[in-house]
């Protein structure tokens, strides 16, 4: 089994490949792949597309940002608005202002509301235009998209997991990953898909006394408080893993997420404000 | 001949030389006929053929996404896992 743990997005990576050493290459790339990715769509990156996106206002985009922003706005309209590709001023105002090893985990300042589901149109195939006073972060994705286009890559060479911080995506081959639970570590074994967590038990701080958060609530404009700590949820890769557990955080609570895990056939696995652990829609 | 013959003639004469005058201005003889599109016009073809290859894609990449993929099998084991997942 070759692996290959590196530092990227914020976050570590953790690359599995079941190949012999010959596939040692497809690392590196991997490797290449999610800093080319990260210098695209950073939003701490002041020279990455998105900020020259958020900067301007329109941007003549290349392939990846169309795509990952027409996934974004797609997942928004089948959430219901839940999952919003326009929470960047949310999270600034927040005070996740810069990466989060920089975010100053006491801050001064009142907690504050800012509107999201903010207007974003592909014009003429590739150009994308925000309306006014919008501005989009992509971390809610990204992590989970980049999981999927380097796993495409390595499962040339044989069964492969990927995980960018949380977010799984895998194929060829059981793969058994682990669930942080307050009360024991929970084992899932899936042969291909995602597998994604979403939650406030980490990347928090506060601001003005109060716990703030990096999940964003786009009806509020604000750290979501759903009495959730965390849901993990499974999907058919790893953005739409990360989509489907941020949908299911931002539910309105543990009963609500399990009835629709459950309704939509969403495997979960839920853990309340109370550490009260919940599974849903067909895991047991 | 007539003065009044040679009227006729004449008349029919300057009627003929207008429409051959006519004909040849319509003609415009001094255009050039080739019509091979140039570099700049090539270049716009080229680039709106790009524009609705892009628009397909993303199309395509749309209605993949409407259609519902359920989520693949997965269970609960007691084997010890490989990596773990965690708010990411």
């Amino acid at each position: 089994m070759l692996t290959r743990s590196f530092h990227a997005m914020g976050t570590e990576v953790e690359i599995f490949l079941d190949a012999d050493g010959k596939a040692e290459p497809l690392l590196d790339e991997a490797e290449s792949e999610f800093e080319r990715i990260e210098a695209l769509l950073s939003r701490f990156r002041p020279d990455s597309e998105l900020s020259r996106l958020n900067r301007n206002g329109s941007v003549e985009a290349g392939p990846e940002l169309l795509e990952l922003v027409s996934l974004s706005l797609d997942a928004r309209e089948r959430t219901q608005g839940r999952f919003d590709p326009t929470v960047h001023d949310a999270l600034v105002a927040a005070g996740y202002d810069r990466t989060f090893e920089d975010v100053e985990r006491q801050q001064s300042g009142a907690p504050s509301q800012v509107a999201c589901a903010g207007d974003v149109r592909v014009e003429a195939g590739s150009v994308l235009t925000l309306g006014r006073g919008t501005r989009i972060d992509l971390g809610g994705i990204a992590k989970g998209w980049t999981a999927d286009r380097v796993l495409e890559t390595l499962s040339q060479a044989g069964p492969a997991l990927v995980n960018a911080g949380g977010d799984v995506a895998c194929t060829g081959r059981s793969w058994q990953v682990g669930v942080e639970t307050p009360a024991r570590p929970i084992t899932l074994e899936l042969e291909n898909g995602g597998l994604a967590t979403t939650g406030r038990d980490r990347r928090r701080w506060f601001r003005g006394g109060v716990e703030a958060h990096h999940v964003i609530d786009p009806s509020t404009g604000a750290p979501a408080e759903t009495g959730l700590l965390t849901a993990t949820a499974v999907g058919s890769s790893g953005a739409e893993a990360e989509v489907l557990a941020t949908s299911l955080f931002l539910a309105g609570g543990l009963t609500q997420a399990a009835s629709e895990a459950d309704a939509r056939g969403v495997p979960a696995l839920l853990v309340g404000d109370d550490g009260s652990t919940v599974m849903a829609g067909g895991l047991a | 001949m007539t003065d009044h013959v040679r009227r006729l003639y004449l008349a029919a004469g300057a009627l003929l030389a207008f429409f051959l005058a006519w004909a040849g201005i319509a003609a415009h003889p001094w255009t050039t006929t080739s019509a091979a599109p140039d570099a700049a016009s090539a270049r716009a073809v080229a680039l709106y053929e790009q524009r609705l290859q892009r628009d397909a894609a993303l199309l395509h990449s749309l209605s993949q996404q409407k259609l519902a993929t359920p989520a693949p099998p997965v269970r609960i084991v007691t084997l010890p896992p490989l990596t773990t997942t965690r708010t990411s």
